[in-house]
């Protein structure tokens, strides 16, 4: 019954919340993974184990900090996905819900 | 969760009915009324103090460095006198965790005088408000301006509104990335059209958050993204400090002739002037009651008691206050809570002091040559070769010298003397450690390296590392 109600009004979410709920907690995440990862590894030592000698660590910390973001934002974004209710019945039943709180 | 939903519907709802004229629609633009007073002042210098304290501290040196430099291409942050290093990582956490409890202790005494104070979000949108104000004009005006229909007075107004926005944020950026990379260098780079592209690029990022939070997403960062905003009632008890509508006094709300006694046509003190819904940056209505959208700014304080002035009632009808105060209840300050909170943010800030103050200002990594495991010399002794990397984090130049314990009769060889390392670097030295193999027992021996500064005697660090031999037979 909870549960419910709480479906249907994540449904209703305003779509900057939707959009904000993908994008802000892994862009928070992704900031976190990046200091965590490069205290320990520096991005051009890493860089010269693939024999690439023309990376300066700024470019390194940028192209880590984008790509833990796209791995994190893609995490959010099949949570969301997978959030969305299944059964058509489910409508029925908060449609019926908003009625009765009206 | 059901009674937050409940109080935000009200919030909206009650926000939409406003008497401006304008139907206000779900999540439409905020014009918010400016305000003077008490708390708009103090809302003021803290705005002009911490942006000051951002824009400006950037351009301060410190002996001969920046006095706040994230270095982070040379993997090493300075703040003044300190040097930090990725190996005082842990101090970083602590950090955060002293941060978090100061949250705490605050909320908990004082209510979001974070959110309506301190916060980045609060001080950038209030400056970006002001830029409206001064380019179109007061909220009416704002309001009617953006119902006219597209004109040359329309798009030159908006124009520059958003050309003062960008370039206020293109500044932001600028002295944002001036953190990471010395500001002065990066004002030659920029003069010289010959910034580097990740540094261009990090500009325009954090310019775009700054323009696209403080102008455009403005309350709804608040509302949305924040966390703190979410789980501060966890932290707030009846006598925490909030901004609050006297409902006792207040109630019930309605216009009424100026002079007339408000208990004499059964009515409270609120003459339902809707102003301190107008001044609301987040858009809420506060006599509706505690809201997890309030931000505690005091706007509503500020121009409730302009009204109360020219009606003649005593001010305060909305007021700071605590949920037990505002109930007639004694309301105590120092409670188990808020005495739990600072001695536990005592005791963190003691300890990181500690930490800080203690660290070793000279680091040892001692690297074995991994080519070969150890040599054999003409003379019979057995060699084992090591780089050692030495990091002088003091901010001096110093020398040191190395001495190992642990294999009799060992002998040193290599730049194990007069070892010369700059202030904030590391310096990298080779030496030859050389033993008689009669006195190896182990094919490994542990070997300790003490590194000595000859300057000052209380500068030393011992690390233990292997010597490699033959196996004895």
């Amino acid at each position: 019954m909870t549960t419910d109600t709480e479906n249907s009004s994540e449904e209703n979410l305003p779509t900057i919340q939707k959009v904000i709920s993908i994008l802000w907690p892994s862009f928070v995440m992704a900031a976190f993974a990046t200091i965590f990862f490069f205290t320990v590894f520096s991005p051009s030592e890493l860089a010269l184990i693939k024999g690439w000698t023309d990376v300066s660590n700024l470019a390194g910390y940028t192209i880590g900090f984008f790509l833990f973001w796209l791995l994190t934002a893609l995490s959010c974004a099949l949570t969301c996905f997978f959030r969305k209710p299944c059964t058509p019945k489910y409508y029925k039943n908060t449609d019926e819900l908003d009625d009765a709180e009206e | 969760m059901s009674e937050e939903k409940k109080i935000s519907k009200q919030a909206t709802s009650s926000s939409n009915k406003d008497d401006s004229g304008t139907m206000y629609k779900k999540r439409d633009k905020i014009y918010p009324r400016e305000t003077k007073g008490v708390f708009s002042r103090l809302r003021n210098i803290a705005m002009l103090a911490l942006l000051g304290i951002y824009y400006g501290l950037a351009w301060l040196q410190w002996d001969s460095h920046q006095a706040i430099l994230f270095d982070l291409p040379a993997r090493k942050f300075y703040i003044f006198d300190l040097i930090f290093w990725p190996q005082d990582f842990f101090l970083l956490t602590l950090l955060l965790i002293v941060a978090a409890y100061s949250l705490f202790f605050f909320t908990a005494l004082a209510g979001r005088l974070w959110c309506g104070y301190a916060c980045p979000q609060t001080v950038w949108t209030e400056i970006f408000l002001w830029f409206e104000r001064k380019i179109e004009g007061s909220r009416q005006q704002q309001i009617k301006l953006d119902k006219q229909p597209i004109s040359t007075a329309k798009l030159t107004r908006k124009i520059s509104k958003h050309v003062v926005w960008l370039i206020f944020s293109l500044w932001t950026g600028f002295t944002f990335v001036g953190y990471f990379t010395p500001i002065r260098e990066l004002t030659t780079e920029f003069i010289t059209w010959n910034l580097g592209p990740w540094e261009t690029f990090w500009i325009f990022f954090y310019g775009f958050a700054t323009y696209g939070n403080a102008g455009w997403l403005r309350e709804q960062v608040c509302i949305y993204m924040c966390p703190y905003a979410r789980f501060q009632s966890a932290m707030f008890d009846k006598d925490t400090l909030l901004v609050a509508y006297d409902e006792e006094r207040g109630d019930p709300r309605g216009a009424r002739k100026k002079g007339v006694d408000p208990a004499s046509i059964g009515k409270g003190d609120c003459i339902d002037c809707k102003l301190c819904v107008q001044v609301c940056p987040t858009g809420i209505d506060i006599r509706d009651g505690l809201q997890y959208q309030c931000i505690g700014c005091a706007a509503c304080i500020d121009v409730c008691d302009e009204v109360m002035d020219k009606v003649g009632y005593p001010r305060g009808l909305v007021r700071y206050t605590t949920d037990h105060a505002i109930h007639h209840e004694a309301s105590p300050i120092l409670r188990p809570r808020v005495i739990i909170y600072a001695a536990i943010l005592l005791l963190l800030l003691a300890a990181m002091a500690y930490a800080i103050v203690s660290r070793n200002p000279v680091g040892l990594d001692i690297i074995r040559d991994r080519n070969t495991l150890y040599n054999e010399t003409p003379m019979g002794l057995v060699e084992n070769v090591y780089t050692l990397k030495v990091v002088n984090m003091t901010d001096h130049k110093q020398t040191y010298e190395l001495s190992v314990s642990g294999l009799p009769e060992s002998k040193l060889l290599g730049d194990y003397k007069n070892m010369q390392v700059a202030s904030g670097e590391v310096g990298s030295f080779v030496v030859r450690l050389q033993v008689d193999p009669i006195v190896l027992k182990r094919p490994s021996t542990a070997v300790e390296f003490h590194l000595q500064s000859t300057s000052q005697t209380d500068l030393a660090v011992t690390e233990t590392g292997k010597f490699l031999g033959p196996l004895v037979q």
